[in-house]
């Protein structure tokens, strides 16, 4: 059994590319709640499938109604959720430099066409974590715990009680280390490369990108996630967004390789070249 | 009252992004136009299954019996297999179905699917809304 996990591991980090969705933040009801599932020591067990983005809970097939899979299922008037290219819930923007808010306006007024997922690149952090549409499945151990994400086909290896490398290769979805603190999985993540986006249009990042997240299962259905981002270079201070984990036991993550059929970059560009204006301004 | 004030801009905000459309891949509103909706009915003639966007095209006859070939973009095939679909059986080439969505920003045969009503009259989403993946309805910071 332990074969067979570990063989699902290695044959997807041979894939190439990453993941995408954001949550409204709501966490949750109080109804319908029942016990965190544990693990034989003690500590919560966060192994399953899972979808950010999303504050419904339920099972898989409840989640297929609408919301579960942000509102493209068959009740069109369930919530939909947030877009991992729309601004964060919440009422403070993020705190960019006055330098960098610039950059990142321009990226909205451009509607996001330079967005790096629209190239197949991965979505980074946190971005992976908080899309939704794309589940992603934990698997955890008490060594290590492995997140796989469905969008873009990225995985993250998160050693526990470990220290980050000296010798870290620049990377999209950073290099992380995890404890347990009580019941909180926090995980501290460094290694960036300057090319993926946070969360929302336009929110760019550089090298110095340091995320340090806090997984807390509250109960059988849900994860809080609590983020927070520090890059010293771009932002004024600490950008800390919250957002749900829902479970969708029984999903089966999917195939996405991007680079399939990737038509809009060429589409964009032909519009640009026909002189059809598509920016805000 | 200035706390009540607040706490109703608060909630409009938050009422503001709950109703945010969903994610896709790219940008919605760089190459279509949400105030240029379409419905067309005719006959699938190819299906592309394919990541990070699932395409079909479509055979619609004018009044004149001139015959256009369309092109409707859509979820990826996770997404349609997770809300429906099943590839070569909920649709194939040669039925005949109806189509809602908005035109490409050029005015060509290429369009962004959402509802598909199927032969038997079942109805179902092979696209997202209009506007996503195009920023939303904000920018993440504050315009000065």
């Amino acid at each position: 059994m332990r074969g067979c996990v570990v063989a699902a591991i290695v044959a997807w980090a041979c894939w190439p590319g990453s993941a995408p969705a954001q949550t409204a933040g709501a966490r949750g009801n109080a109804s319908a709640k029942s016990a965190v599932t544990r693990a034989s020591d003690g500590i919560p067990d966060v192994t399953g499938e899972w979808l950010g983005g999303s504050a419904e809970r339920g099972i898989r097939e409840a989640g297929k109604a609408g919301s579960g899979v942000g509102g493209t299922g068959l009740n069109p008037s369930a919530p939909v959720t947030l877009s991992s290219n729309d601004r964060p819930a919440g009422r403070e923007g993020a705190p960019y430099q006055d330098w960098a808010a610039k950059k990142v306006l321009e990226s909205f007024n451009k509607r996001g066409i330079d967005d790096p997922t629209a190239f197949c690149l991965p979505a980074g952090l946190p971005r992976s974590v908080m899309l939704g549409l794309f589940p992603q499945q934990i698997i955890q151990t008490p060594k290590q715990i492995v997140i796989l994400y469905e969008y873009m086909n990225t995985f993250r290896v998160i050693p526990l009680n470990a220290k980050h490398p000296d010798d870290l290769l620049p990377s999209y979805m950073g290099d992380s280390v995890g404890r347990w603190d009580g019941d909180t999985l926090v995980v501290d993540v460094i290694g960036f490369n300057d090319k993926a986006w946070l969360a929302g249009t336009g929110t760019f990042h550089s090298d110095a990108l340091h995320i340090t997240e806090r997984y807390t299962r509250v109960d059988k259905d849900q994860i809080n996630y609590d983020v927070t981002i520090e890059d010293p270079n771009v932002l004024t201070k600490p950008w800390t967004l919250h957002s749900t984990i829902m479970l969708r036991e029984g999903t089966r993550l999917q195939e996405y390789i991007c680079a399939e059929n990737n038509l809009d970059p060429a589409h964009y560009e032909k519009l640009l070249k026909d002189g059809v204006n598509f920016t805000r301004q | 009252m200035a706390r009540r004030l607040c706490w109703a801009c608060g909630l409009a905000v938050v009422l503001v992004l709950l109703t945010t459309p969903l994610l896709a891949h790219h940008s919605f509103r760089a190459e279509y136009d949400a105030n240029r909706p379409v419905t067309l009915t005719g006959v699938i003639t190819k299906i592309e299954w394919t990541n990070p966007h699932s395409f079909f095209y479509m055979d619609v006859k004018d009044e004149k019996g001139n015959v256009a070939n369309w092109k409707f973009e859509g979820y990826g095939p996770g997404v349609l297999y997770r809300t429906g679909w099943t590839k070569n059986i909920t649709m194939k080439p040669g039925d005949t179905i109806t189509v809602f969505g908005w035109r490409a920003r050029d005015g060509t045969n290429w369009a962004h699917s959402r509802e598909v009503t199927l032969p038997g009259g079942k109805k179902l989403f092979f696209g997202p809304p209009a506007g996503t993946g195009d920023g939303g309805n904000a920018p993440a910071v504050e315009v000065r």
